[in-house]
């Protein structure tokens, strides 16, 4: 069985956030949820210092703790890998919110994209509506996914800094790339095995 | 009402190529309109500028497109009294009657004198419609935008050695980068999409990148040496550089200074080129036959480029001997002390370059054996707006020179000098000449004659310049203090805000009140827009035609090899309301004016028509008629702008080796000494006489300089000096109203922040939140403090030019800060009197003044 996750090139990344707009204009979440982000971590001490650019999104973990604590199921790890959240039987406890140990989901307060004027910007359709009051995140594009075609913000990145494929497939590009350089997880030691790498 | 609405492409689900505006680039995009509205954006595959990718500037624009601020009518403004907060009292009105006014406004400045009317809009694609708008309407004044910001000191140096506008590094060859005062390949600067994925598929091959900036950037981050240089000392450092080249580590090109540039040109005393007495050519010693000959001579050997030599009994030396001898009198320690980046750090780059540099190297390419000079320098704005600009670019382009790393296989390279239908010249001294096509008018060598201004941007005393549109508000303020021999009264005026990108806003306010007319064409009513006295509701790049191509080719084609391809900008939806496109806003007031025929007849001249596509001035074209004939003339009668469905790009033909990496294949040279700057000294002091200025021509110098910007003389406690940075989700003062970008601002810890160094924090009891004030003698900005490491610590940095305040829009008001507050109306000890950059660094001081 597939198992998809993404691998982040931290060396590629540039922190030009296309991944963090193309992700924001495919899902149309509502104002302030980013389902994806990059972080701008500062490191050194002058002159020798820099930002590291780390993308970071749900890690689709293959032990998923938002899942076992989700009272509906309304969070659960599909057969493709996929940590899934199903927004019809989402009550909005934030029981997975409280739990995920990488704080990439958030409670919906009002899922539209206001101006300041309480005009909404426009109605994208999109492949499942958010709702209010239920948790929400990445879905690595599920529904593009399921169509053969790659997950916004991998589509997107100049840089190639991100790429999706099914790591389970010893020949996908993500597989091999996690081999040869070595790839590494977050927050290893919380045993969620994440299903996005990170190498460079 | 959009022209030609029924050639807009049909379906209720479509995606329609276009092309993007959302910065200057020209990205082909594909935008998904559904039931007639405009729903998302993605990057199209097949334009070979943005291969499929787009960046965060692009993709919002489907946002930008139902913005509910945005102008749906025309508006007239019926309080008389104009100024910053002062409400305009829009009254919403007719079309007609907003072109009634307008017209009537416009014809009584054409009477008195129609110079005084100033053509107000940045839009790359329709220069060419501006520019014979101008023309026809009698004026001189047009393009008065945000070349304050870009690159008046440094297009210049490209344009006389690269032979054309705008730079670039082979970065899938380039094995040592220097940006310096730039972050090409890090999604901003030109070419973004296409040079962002070669730099990062170089950085993953262990291809080195060196950044010079005093603010660690996106680039300077992505670094594998960051270079923190004191903000306008740029020059120091690359003079630094220079000498450690040429005297330390005599690493430099020989073949190419000899073959290539004016580096033999033997020089007199007084700096002038020692010429033959009947050809007037320019001389240079035969080592062969140790006798001088003219630079082209047949039977020209050996040239030598060192030694001294006495022809005809003068004493003369190699311009390359001149240089070096210039370069030997620097003082490294000093220099390296006044730019702040140690000695042995400047040599070790400079050694690294040099040895990259590979001298002798060559390569083949489709059967041509070239150098392969894999190390390349690009530089802009960052380090050119200062006052000595030229002069610190030309340095900087001279480490690229000497190492013969100009426009061959892994250097830096100009983008696309020569094209399918342009290509270089040469002047007499076997120089070379940007093409009429690159620039016509305006070329800074050979250069134009210095006389009294008769322009209201004063280039006539710039006269090496490219542009000098940064100096408009002086000739607008005080036309008789610089023989300007007429007012300026009108504006024409869109998609620049000269209140948020220039300077003091309170200056550029009074400079915007003498005006007695002011037409806006605008999507939002900006703080430029507030002074209007009419509105004109302008369309989104998404719902107009334009001229063909959009992408100007000697700016937006990636240069080296590859393809040429041109891009077709068509509407995906029409404007909302009584919108329409500035384009075709200037046909109708042209129309109406009685100057269409002129600007068609005009338009023949300057649109690239070929013979059988020229207009018939008698009939009225739409743009897309006008941009069907451009794109005919370059691949033939066959082709139908009603064919591009699927993808806005045309591919022509692949480039040629010849135009991929032109240098070995012009026959004329580049120069590495600027004699041409001796005589142009001389007229522009005659004029300066003329009108009782005294101005400081020392940047009129053969040889590069370092000239101290204003701000390192500081005093009376203003301690730090003030500088900008550009972040890649941003584009001038525009993309803040956007909401999603605006998010993506607040998330980050920078963009909307004032930055400081940790121990400059120290110092003044400081911390990361506290609200500051950065105060000039000139202006200030209040905003959030953010202590870091990432700043010179000499030095206070924010984002971009945002902090708006007006009215219009609502979702930028009061987000980060404005850096061009600090700085005062352009005064003399702050433009660059050679290339008429604009210094953009000044001295400040900083306050806390809340929590």
């Amino acid at each position: 069985m597939a198992r998809y996750g993404m691998v982040v090139d931290l060396k590629r990344c540039v922190g030009c956030n296309a991944c963090v707009v193309a992700c924001k204009s495919e899902h149309n979440t509502p104002n302030g949820i980013l389902f994806t982000t990059v972080l701008e971590k500062e490191m050194g001490t002058f002159p020798h210092c820099n930002r590291v650019f780390v993308p970071v999104l749900c890690n689709h973990c293959d032990v998923p703790v938002c899942a076992q604590v989700c009272p509906t199921k309304a969070t659960h790890k599909r057969a493709d890998g996929i940590v899934f959240i199903e927004y019809a039987k989402c009550i909005g406890c934030c029981a997975c919110i409280e739990h995920c140990p990488y704080h990439v989901r958030t409670l919906v307060q009002d899922n539209r994209m206001l101006y300041p004027d309480g005009t909404t910007a426009f109605e994208k359709p999109v492949a499942q509506q958010i709702l209010n009051k239920v948790a929400t995140k990445c879905d690595l594009c599920y529904h593009r996914v399921e169509t053969g075609r790659l997950p916004a913000c991998v589509e997107v990145c100049p840089t190639k800094a991100r790429v999706f494929g099914d790591l389970a497939d010893a020949s996908s590009e993500a597989n091999r790339l996690v081999k040869e350089h070595g790839g590494w997880q977050m927050l290893p030691e919380k045993q969620t095995q994440p299903c996005v790498f990170y190498i460079g | 009402m959009l022209a030609d609405r029924d050639k807009v492409l049909q379906g209720r689900d479509v995606w329609v190529p276009t092309v993007c505006a959302g910065c200057y680039n020209c990205c082909g995009v594909l935008a998904h309109r559904v039931d007639g509205r405009i729903v998302e954006v993605k990057g199209d595959p097949d334009a070979a500028n943005s291969r499929g990718y787009i960046c965060a500037k692009g993709l919002v624009r489907a946002l930008d497109v139902h913005h509910p601020n945005r102008v749906k009518k025309p508006l007239k403004r019926t309080n008389p009294e104009k100024g910053i907060g002062v409400d305009p009292g829009w009254k919403e009105i007719t079309w007609e009657e907003a072109m009634a006014i307008s017209v009537e406004a416009l014809q009584k400045v054409r009477a008195k004198d129609p110079r005084g009317l100033i053509l107000s809009h940045f839009d790359i694609a329709g220069y060419r419609l501006s520019g014979a708008f101008g023309r026809a309407f009698g004026t001189v004044n047009m393009h008065w935008n945000r070349a304050d910001y870009c690159g008046s000191a440094s297009h210049p140096a490209w344009l006389i050695t690269n032979g054309t506008l705008n730079s670039e590094v082979d970065f899938p060859n380039c094995k040592y980068v220097i940006l310096w005062g730039t972050q090409l390949g890090h999604m901003v600067n030109t070419i973004s999409l296409s040079a962002s994925s070669e730099l990062a598929e170089g950085r993953r091959h262990g291809h080195k990148l060196v950044v010079v900036d005093p603010f660690c950037s996106n680039a300077a981050s992505k670094a594998d040496e960051w270079l923190p240089v004191k903000p306008g000392t740029d020059g120091a450092l690359a003079l630094v550089m220079l000498h450690v080249m040429v005297n330390e580590l005599g690493i430099y090109d020989v073949p190419f200074l000899k073959g290539q540039t004016n580096g033999p040109y033997l020089v007199k005393a007084g700096g002038h080129y020692l010429r033959d007495e009947a050809t007037k050519k320019p001389l240079i010693w035969d080592a062969k036959d140790g006798r001088a000959k003219p630079f082209d001579a047949p039977d020209l050997a050996d040239p030598a480029i060192e030694g001294a030599f006495t022809v005809a009994g003068a004493a003369v030396k190699p311009a390359f001997q001149v240089v070096k001898d210039h370069l030997l009198a620097i003082d490294v320690e000093e220099m390296s002390r006044i730019c702040t980046v140690p000695l042995e750090q400047i040599r070790r780059v400079t050694r690294e370059f040099c040895e990259t540099a590979s001298i002798g190297s060559t390569i083949d390419v489709d059967g041509h054996t070239l150098p392969f000079r894999p190390v390349g320098i690009d530089y802009k704005r960052g380090m050119a707006a200062h006052k000595g600009g030229m002069n610190s670019c030309f340095a900087i382009h001279m480490l690229n020179l000497l190492v013969g790393a100009v426009d061959v296989p892994g250097g830096q390279r100009g983008v696309n000098p020569i094209g399918p239908y342009w290509t270089a010249g040469m002047s007499s001294d076997g120089l070379i000449i940007p093409s009429d096509f690159i620039a016509k008018y305006n070329k800074p060598y050979p250069g134009r004659k210095a006389s009294i201004p008769q322009t209201l941007d004063l280039q006539e005393l710039f006269p090496v310049a490219l542009f000098t549109r940064g100096l408009y508000p002086l000739g607008i303020d005080e036309p008789e203090k610089y023989g300007i021999p007429y007012k300026a009264e009108a504006m024409i005026h869109g998609r620049t805000n000269h209140m948020m990108n220039s300077h003091d806003p309170a200056a550029m306010a009074e400079t915007l009140k003498k005006l007695t007319f002011q037409l806006s064409i605008v999507q939002f009513i900006d703080e430029t827009a507030e002074f209007a006295d009419i509105i004109l509701p302008d369309a989104h790049d998404f719902e107009r035609w334009d001229m063909f191509p959009a992408n100007d080719p000697y700016a937006f084609i990636a240069p080296g090899p590859g393809e040429w391809y041109f891009l077709f900008r068509q509407p995906v939806a029409e404007p909302p309301g009584d919108a329409k496109p500035w384009t075709e806003i200037y046909m109708e007031l042209a129309e109406r004016l009685g100057i269409l025929q002129d600007i068609y007849a005009l338009g023949n001249d300057m649109w690239n028509l070929g013979a059988e596509y020229k207009i018939d001035p008698a009939k009225k074209h739409t743009l897309r008629d006008i941009a069907e004939r451009q794109a005919r003339t370059i691949f033939g009668s066959g082709f139908k702008l009603e064919n591009i469905k699927t993808t806005s790009a045309s591919v022509l033909r692949k480039k040629t080796i010849q135009e991929a990496y032109p240098r070995m294949f012009l026959p004329s040279r580049v120069p590495i000494y600027l004699e041409y700057l001796l005589d142009h000294r001389t007229d522009v002091q005659a004029v300066l006489d003329k009108l009782g200025f005294d101005w400081d021509l020392s940047t009129y110098s053969p040889v590069p300089h370092w000239i101290p910007c204003e701000a390192h003389a500081h005093g009376g406690g203003f301690d730090l000096i003030a500088t900008n940075n550009k972040v890649p989700t941003h584009q001038f003062s525009t993309t803040t109203e956007n909401m999603w970008i605006d998010e993506v601002a607040r998330a980050n810890p920078y963009t909307y922040h004032v930055m400081m160094h940790t121990s400059a924090a120290a110092t003044r009891g400081l911390k990361t939140g506290d609200l500051v004030c950065v105060e000039s003698k000139y202006g200030k900005y209040t905003g959030r403090l953010r202590v870091t490491e990432l700043v010179h610590p000499e030095s206070v940095n924010c984002s971009g030019s945002f902090g708006h305040w007006a009215q219009g829009l609502p979702v930028s008001r009061k987000k980060g800060v404005m850096h061009n507050a600090l700085l005062p109306k352009p005064t003399l000890d702050r433009i660059d009197t050679l290339s008429g950059q604009i210094d953009q660094c000044v001295a400040v001081k900083v306050y806390k003044v809340g929590d």
